[in-house]
């Protein structure tokens, strides 16, 4: 079996600088020591392991970032998601390293060079550094990408060639072990590999011993391979922190960008999205994106995101933002009609959508039947839905405008107003606690106006709607 | 040279225009409306409709040809109460095509019309809003003309927009015994005319009074009123 390693030393610093162009020296800093740093902070003599302090003193507007594990290994994760497209069994070897089973996928991609092209684009996309090496055996690749090989390797000779000569120091081994088989003069690993191991076990532990089996051992690794996740869910640190939602549209249309491509290869659709912002110094804040039909282009779902952004106060800062979708469906492509005279840009749905996410979800509705003979209860109004269930209406005559709330009048109607039909009592509702009981008349007021007047009991009168 | 500059600014308009795309009517069911309107309502466009107060009969005028439903959205912006859905079914109106929005601001309802006009999917809207600036109008019709929607817009003033809106029609409308009386200040591709009656009576019987009803048919309009159980002050 072939491996391929891939070894990304600066992971996290990369993908945060990717977002921004950032041409000042910036490193990672663990622990008071520098782990991670970009091509200006090299050029000023800040190496790995640098102490903060000195680091400081070569560079006085140097920008310095924690390291994080944890943000390093989701976006581990989240480059496993994106190269499983092109290689079907890959391991994940947190914190920075990828371990690609290649010979299944040579006869695929016909040949080791078209498929490495098609690896390499992702990593180019993101800008990430990296190293990569071809071997027999999963740990022989790992050591190679480690030491910075950059070499595709075919031959299982040309690899145990490299290894041969590779320096103790470089091979991966724990500082202790390094020491040690320093000291008995060996200075590259082909001079242990020559020794025999049981001598080896005897002298230097069993951990050397299982070292160098693993280097011979082509089988894959028995940790579970990597799977990828139902539903998509990524998070991005921001370099800078945003102030304005508007702002948000290029890290938001990075997360989309990749959202396109986690669904577009399965054949899925997302009728939302929930947009995390992260604030700084505040509790973080949800926002829904909606599209009732389903949509999976970065393009369409920038647009809606933007409407419903502009209408956000941001309360903070904002630090990182997170993007995970909400009811994944089939994509099915909306039939168009094939004689459209009528251009048909946008359907019913997306039209509601984009009106949703500007104006809010409560202020699209449609009018929905019931049931019943209170007028105020006869319908309701809620939120469109692709399948519309009629109704059966009443068939006494109602007026088209209804209030809310019933208006008072003044006095009752006098001579001056037109009784044109009624009384129609409506008595309804004692089950429920809204009962009510109305006396209704359409009349006509001296301005011309067909009213819907009702009388109480208590023969106080009120103005309930009008025949418009 | 003058000619062409006044027909340029669509000051002036002639005779075989009425037969373009730009004029093509569709009826609006009110056979006195349609005479007066040379066909009925615009097939495309923005028609302003002032109604002075709610209630008179200005939407029974639009549900006849609201009715004759096709397959696209009828949208309802910022109706000034609620909107009765029993009523809009009575009227034969497809509450599945129905739209109601709401907007907080004149600006969110007018970029809501634009952009329901816009998508193609709206043949209908129905947009109350105080007033209209020429460059909003301007949008709004063309948006509706090249869309293929008719778009009403009504307002509680008892007269239409002093200002020469670049729109299809302008009308306003004021109660009568059985119906409108419309008064068309404007409508593109005829001139000006006076006053149209629009009966109403014949749909909406129960809503018109009753004066030129014979006696005989029933109980006298004025003992219908006297039979109401009113208390003596």
């Amino acid at each position: 079996m072939q491996w391929l390693y891939l070894y990304f030393p600066n992971l996290q610093l990369d993908s945060l600088l990717h977002q921004q162009a950032y041409n000042q020296a910036c490193v990672l800093v663990d622990k008071n020591e520098v782990v991670q740093t970009n091509s200006e902070a090299r050029q000023l003599g800040i190496k790995i392991g640098t102490g903060l302090g000195q680091a400081a003193l070569l560079s006085a507007q140097l920008k310095v970032i924690a390291y994080e594990p944890k943000q390093e290994q989701r976006l581990l994760a989240q480059l496993a998601q994106r190269l499983y497209q092109t290689s079907a069994t890959l391991y994940l070897d947190p914190p920075q390293g990828l371990l690609l089973q290649t010979s299944d996928m040579l006869r695929l991609y016909e040949g080791l060079a078209p498929y490495w092209q098609q690896l390499q684009q992702p990593l180019m996309e993101r800008g990430l550094h990296y190293h990569y090496a071809s071997a027999h055996s999963p740990l022989a690749a790992q050591v190679l990408a480690r030491a910075g090989n950059d070499r595709l390797l075919t031959h299982q000779g040309e690899a145990t060639g490299l290894l041969h000569q590779l320096p103790i120091h470089s091979a991966g081994l724990n500082y202790k072990l390094c020491l040690q088989l320093e000291r008995l003069g060996l200075n590259t690993l082909g001079q242990a590999q020559a020794l025999p191991r049981s001598a080896l076990g005897q002298r230097l532990g069993q951990t050397l011993v299982t070292y160098l089996q693993q280097l011979e051992d082509s089988s894959a690794p028995s940790r579970p391979r990597y799977q990828p996740p139902e539903h998509f869910r990524q998070r991005l640190e921001l370099l800078y922190e945003i102030e304005h939602s508007t702002a948000l549209r290029f890290p938001l249309k990075r997360l989309l960008s990749d959202l396109e491509a986690f669904l577009a290869p399965r054949q899925l659709q997302a009728a939302g999205l929930i947009l995390g912002l992260e604030y700084r110094e505040h509790t973080s804040e949800r926002v829904y994106i909606g599209c009732s039909d389903g949509e999976y282009r970065a393009e369409s779902w920038l647009g809606l995101s933007m409407l419903r952004l502009e209408q956000l106060q941001l309360q903070a800062p904002i630090i990182a933002i997170s993007l995970k979708t909400k009811g994944q469906m089939p994509w099915a492509p909306l039939s168009a009609q094939l004689f459209e005279p009528l251009g048909g840009k946008l359907t019913a749905g997306q039209l509601i959508s984009r009106l949703q996410n500007k104006l809010g979800d409560h202020a699209v509705q449609q009018v929905y039947l019931r049931d019943d003979h209170r007028p105020e209860r006869s319908f309701y109004q809620g939120a469109p839905q692709s399948s519309y269930q009629a109704h059966q209406a009443t068939t006494y005559l109602r007026p088209s405008l209804l209030f809310t709330l019933p208006q008072a009048l003044n006095h009752k109607p006098d001579q001056q107003w037109c009784i044109l039909s009624g009384p129609e009592r409506i008595q309804s509702g004692w089950w429920d606690n809204v009962s009510i009981c109305r006396d209704y008349f359409i009349a006509r007021n001296p301005t011309g106006q067909v009213c819907w007047l009702f009388r109480t009991p208590r023969e106080e009168w009120f103005l309930h709607g009008y025949f418009s | 040279m003058a000619l062409l500059q006044l027909e340029k600014e669509r000051l002036v308009w002639r005779a075989r225009q009425l037969t373009g795309p730009d004029h093509r009517r569709q009826s609006s069911f009110y056979p006195t409306l349609d005479a007066h309107l040379q066909g009925g309502w615009p097939q495309t466009g923005l028609v302003e409709l002032a109604y002075g107060s709610a209630g008179i009969g200005e939407l029974r005028l639009l549900f006849p040809l609201l009715a004759q439903a096709e397959s696209r959205l009828q949208v309802w912006i910022n109706p000034p109460a609620e909107l009765n859905g029993q009523a809009l079914a009575q009227h034969g109106i497809d509450l599945s095509q129905t739209l109601l929005i709401r907007c907080q601001n004149p600006q969110q309802a007018l970029w809501s019309a634009e952009q329901s006009l816009n998508s193609g999917c709206c043949s209908h809207l129905i947009l109350w809003a105080p007033g209209l600036t020429a460059p909003q109008a301007k949008r709004l019709q063309v948006s509706a003309k090249g869309n293929q929607a008719l778009m009403f817009w009504l307002h509680p003033q008892a007269e239409p927009s002093t200002s020469a809106l670049p729109i299809s029609a302008r009308l306003s409308l004021a109660p009568l015994a059985t119906g409108l009386r419309l008064k068309i200040h404007k409508y593109q591709g005829q001139w000006p005319q006076s006053f149209c009656q629009v009966d109403m009576h014949e749909l909406w019987p129960s809503l018109a009074i009753p004066t030129h009803l014979p006696t005989h048919h029933g109980p006298a309009p004025s003992s219908n009123i006297a039979a109401l159980p009113f208390k003596p002050r």
